[in-house]
Order: C-alpha cells, then sequence, then structure tokens
C-alpha cells in the first residue's frame, strides 16, 4: 500500500487517532445471533437447491420418458403398411424408388392393407355405402409370399385389390389385351381402361377389372404374372353381417305383413281401423321392397371383386416407404426423436410467445435497478 | 499502516484459491461491519440488525464468493451497504408515511458512534451526512485502501478520495463548532 494512499488523512492525525482509539463494539448477542443464524441459512438454501435439483431433472426425465413412451406405442409390432389408391395411379409421376432398388429388395413388392389399427382404409372402402367396417381377423396382414393371398370363401365379403406390373415398352399393348382376357376367363369383365403411351411404347395401362368374388384370388396370381409385380395390395369388406341383418329385416316385413292381410279381413274392423291398417301394410311392402333391393346390392357388391391394375413400364413402384425395413428399436428411436423434436418444437414456440413479456420483465427490472442506483447516489450526497 | 486488504496467507494457498470458513471470516470482521453500519447509520440498534442481515446474506452466497476478486471485508462491506441502502429507502418510506422523524437530533446528540469518544466527536459525527460518515468509518476506521472504499461506495477512486477530504474538514469544522 502507497503513502500516497493515505494522503487525505494528513492533517487529521489527532482526529483520526481518536477514532481510531474509541472504535464502536460488536456486542456478543450480535456475534451468537450471526453464528446461530447461519444453520437455519443453510437448511433454507439447501432446500432451495434441492428443489432446483429435483426439478430440472425430474422434467428432463419426464420429457425423455414421455418421447420413449410415445415411441414404443407409436412404433407397434406391425410392419410396413403400403396403400395404393387406383384412382390416382395413372396420374402418379416418379417414384422415389428406383427399378434396381425394387429389384434388390426382392423383386416384388407384396403388400396387403393393414387396417386393423385405423379401421376402414382411406379410399379402398369409400365407394361403397356400406356402413359396416371390416375387422382386423378380415383384414390382410402384410403378405410374404405372392401365393398367400386368400380371399374368405366361407362369407360374403366384398374384395378390392390394386396391382402394380412392371412390363417391357414392346409389351405395354400386348400385355393390356391379356390382363382383359385373363379377367374374361375368370368370368369377369374390363369395367375401364385407360392406355397412354408414347410411340416407342414408353406409358401406363390402367385397368378397372370385376372379377367373381370366388375366381378373385386366381385372377390377381395370373395377373401378377403379367410383368414385375411392383405392388399389390388386397383388402376385403365383410358383408355377411349386413346381409343377415337384410334378411333378417325382411322375415320381419314379410311377417307383419302377413298380419295386417289377416287383419284386414276381418269384417269386425270399422272403417278408421281398417284405414289405418292399410296404411300399415302399404308401408311395410314399400320398406320390404327397398330392403330386398338393398339385398341385391350387397349381393352384387360380395358377388364380383374390383381389381385395379396399373400396367407401366417404369418399372417403379408406387409405395409408401413407412418404417419399411426398420427394426422395431429402430422405429422406436426415430419416433421418440420425432417426439422430441415436437416438445423443442413446443418449447421454442413457448419463448417465442413469451419473449416479448421476458423483454418487458428484464426492461421493467432495469428500470428499477436503475432507478434504486439514482436513490444511492441521492443518498450519497445527502 | 496495517494492510487490512491484503489476503492472509492462509486464505490464498497456491494454486487453487478456496475461501476461508465462514465462522473464520465473522470472526474477523464482525466488528469491522459493526463499525461500519453504526457510522453509516448513526443508530446501533439498526447496525445490530443490519450487520445480522449482512452476514445472513454473505453467507447465503458464501460460495460463490471468489477471494481472487477482492477481500472478504470488502465484499461484506459491499453487501452491508447494500442492506444499509435498504434500510435508509425504508425508514424514508415510513418517516413519510407518519411524517416525522423517529430519529430526531437529541438522539444524534447522544453518545451513539462509541463509548470513549469524546462527546464533541460523537456529536460532529452525528451532523455529518450518512455519506460522509460512511467514508470515514471505510478509510478511517476499518482502514480500506482507496481502491476498495470507492469499489464499496460504488464511485470513483477520486470521488471517494474528495468525500473523505470534505468529510474529515466538516468533521473538524463541526468539533470547532460544538467547542465554541
Amino acid at each position: 500500500m502507497s503513502a500516497s494512499d493515505w494522503s487525505e488523512l494528513d492533517g487529521y492525525e489527532a482526529l483520526v487517532s481518536e477514532l481510531r482509539a474509541n472504535p464502536p463494539v460488536a456486542p456478543e448477542r450480535l456475534r451468537q445471533r450471526v453464528l446461530e443464524g447461519a444453520p437455519a441459512t443453510r437448511r433454507q438454501r439447501s432446500r432451495k437447491r434441492k428443489l432446483v435439483l429435483v426439478v430440472v431433472p425430474a422434467a428432463i426425465v419426464l420429457a425423455v420418458g414421455a418421447a420413449l413412451v410415445h415411441g414404443f406405442v407409436s412404433s407397434g409390432s406391425h410392419r410396413a403398411q403400403v396403400y395404393f389408391n387406383p384412382r390416382l395411379a395413372p396420374t402418379l409421376g416418379p417414384a422415389s424408388t428406383t427399378p434396381s432398388a425394387a429389384k434388390s429388395s426382392g423383386k416384388a413388392l407384396e403388400r396387403g392393407v393393414v387396417h386393423a389399427k385405423s379401421g376402414q382404409p382411406q379410399g379402398v372402402f369409400s365407394r361403397h355405402d356400406s356402413a359396416a367396417v371390416p375387422s382386423a381377423a378380415q383384414a390382410f396382414e402384410l403378405l410374404p409370399a405372392r401365393g398367400a393371398v386368400t380371399i374368405p370363401r366361407n362369407r360374403l365379403v366384398h374384395a378390392v385389390a390394386s396391382l402394380q406390373v412392371g412390363v417391357k415398352s414392346s409389351n405395354l399393348s400386348a400385355k393390356t389385351n391379356e390382363a382383359s382376357q385373363i379377367v374374361g376367363s375368370f368370368g369377369g369383365y374390363a369395367q375401364s381402361v385407360r392406355y397412354q403411351a408414347t410411340h416407342q411404347g414408353d406409358g401406363e395401362a390402367f385397368l378397372a377389372l370385376r372379377v367373381p368374388v370366388q375366381n378373385a384370388q386366381k385372377a390377381i396370381a395370373k395377373l401378377g404374372n403379367l410383368g414385375t409385380l411392383l405392388s399389390q395390395q388386397v383388402s376385403t369388406q365383410d358383408l355377411q353381417a349386413k346381409l343377415n341383418d337384410q334378411n333378417s329385416g325382411i322375415g320381419s316385413l314379410r311377417r307383419a305383413i302377413a298380419v295386417y292381410e289377416n287383419a284386414l279381413q276381418s269384417t269386425t274392423l270399422s272403417a278408421s281401423e281398417r284405414v289405418a291398417i292399410q296404411i300399415k301394410l302399404n308401408n311395410a311392402r314399400h320398406a320390404l321392397a327397398r330392403l330386398r333391393h338393398a339385398r341385391n346390392g350387397t349381393l352384387a357388391s360380395g358377388a364380383t371383386a374390383d381389381i385395379s391394375l396399373l400396367l407401366t413400364t417404369r418399372g417403379h413402384a408406387i409405395v409408401a416407404p413407412h418404417h419399411d425395413g426398420s427394426t422395431r428399436i429402430g422405429r422406436l428411436l426415430g419416433s421418440a426423436a420425432h417426439f422430441l423434436a415436437l416438445e423443442g418444437i413446443i418449447v421454442l414456440y413457448a419463448v417465442i410467445v413469451l419473449a416479448p413479456f421476458l423483454l418487458l420483465g428484464a426492461l421493467a427490472w432495469w428500470i428499477v435497478r436503475e432507478r434504486r442506483r439514482r436513490e444511492d447516489r441521492l443518498l450519497a450526497s445527502a | 499502516m496495517k494492510a487490512v486488504n491484503a489476503l492472509p496467507a492462509a486464505v490464498r494457498p497456491p494454486g487453487r484459491v478456496a475461501a476461508p470458513p465462514f465462522a473464520d471470516v465473522v470472526a474477523e470482521h464482525l466488528d469491522a461491519v459493526y463499525r461500519y453500519l453504526v457510522y453509516l447509520t448513526g443508530d446501533r440498534a439498526a447496525a445490530e440488525d443490519l450487520a445480522a442481515e449482512t452476514f445472513e446474506r454473505a453467507f447465503r452466497s458464501w460460495r460463490r464468493f471468489d477471494p481472487r476478486r477482492g477481500a472478504p471485508r470488502t465484499w461484506l462491506c459491499r453487501i452491508a451497504h447494500s442492506a444499509a441502502v435498504d434500510w435508509f429507502r425504508a425508514e424514508a418510506r415510513r418517516q413519510r408515511r407518519e411524517e416525522s422523524y423517529s430519529r430526531d437530533e437529541t438522539a444524534l446528540e447522544e453518545s451513539v458512534f462509541a463509548e470513549g469518544l469524546s462527546p464533541e466527536l460523537d456529536r460532529a459525527l452525528g451532523r455529518l451526512t450518512p455519506a460522509e460518515r460512511e467514508v470515514v468509518a471505510l478509510r478511517v476506521l476499518l482502514e480500506l485502501d482507496g481502491p476498495s472504499a470507492a469499489r464499496v461506495l460504488g464511485i470513483s477512486e477520486t470521488a471517494c478520495s474528495t468525500r473523505l477530504s470534505r468529510a474529515l474538514k466538516r468533521l473538524e469544522e463541526e468539533m470547532s463548532d460544538v467547542r465554541i
């Protein structure tokens, strides 16, 4: 410490020595108070610290745990789900899957539509007015081999299939005709054919086919052999329950009509009663006619299978590669990461929303601090 | 002149700088903090409360105290300064509310600063402003050097030096007036 540090005291030696000789001494009670107060504050401090140490890791563990649970639930044990909307097929552009990739993955991708989770698969059943939703047992899970496609024959079902077959450019026209012939040979017919090709033969042919449901399985197998099967989806809709309901309804109406007819033959009826029964009889007959018509529609729907066939020279599949080829652990981690990212987005959103308020708070804090400093300065100059 | 701002050797181990035990700090600096607060507030009861509050605050943030950034005494005085400012603010509010000074001039005329002081010096100290008494306490009683005292006061070293000179000069003048 330099001597200049104390130069301000020069000339005031007597004053300084008197002040230093008689300093105020802290009373013993204050010393005890300070020493006793320390452990209490230590406990308070440790509680706060413990709270922070518990809450922050708990929040992180909760976020990660929720992500893992979500990943576990959403990854599921089922494999890929592939859906092909035949109405869109002719207008679809080039897909990302290359022919070589398709070949390397087993030459053909055969998939059934899985609708165990979502109920009705979108698009496939949308053109039917039936309210019946296929159950998981009726749905075809992924089919590992081409010959494994089975359509139940002991129940009335409506089957929908869509196939995508790659053919050579030179064969597109011939294969289109062959497909019509195959369907014809099974008692079916081509509902519509749309053929688009360049003069080199490159292009696509879209065929909407109808085949008796008992022959649908064979027809699908044969149509798949027209070329390289790129994708195949088969789904069924059980109509048996609906048919049973309709038959039951028809029987009830018939019985009701018989009762009304007998009642009308009675001679004891008053004129008003006769009119009322006659109205009921007419209503029942009308309802019976409608129900019969509906049953005919159900039977017709169950009699044939709709097959959408896309013959293409591009040799690619329109396949939704959802989870395809990944293990469950991989899917779980991917889904968990996705969920964590979602949580991050939510937090970021909250920060963005709260940012103006935080800024206002910071501004208020700064103003208060500056005000305090100003008061300190005023105090010093007082 | 004793260099109180220099850290004791035990507090500064080679390599890693560790803070001394808090009980040792209390034992060593309680009197200094109390003196500073007595001079600043001119109220022994308030000084006791503020000293207790100061050490409570200090204990709460003791783990964050870094001896390399300053001596414990300077750090404690800064905390005491902050506590005293809060106390002055509260007092001002209370006085405004009550529209009267609880601490009247007669109270200041009594021996509030120290038992052994001459009555003239004690009264003269009471007539100084808190800011003037504060700088006297820091520089004369606690023997803080210029930079440390300036840090506690939150002003420049020059301003601190000027304030001390004015305070001592005024103290002498007040003593002369009292004698007359």
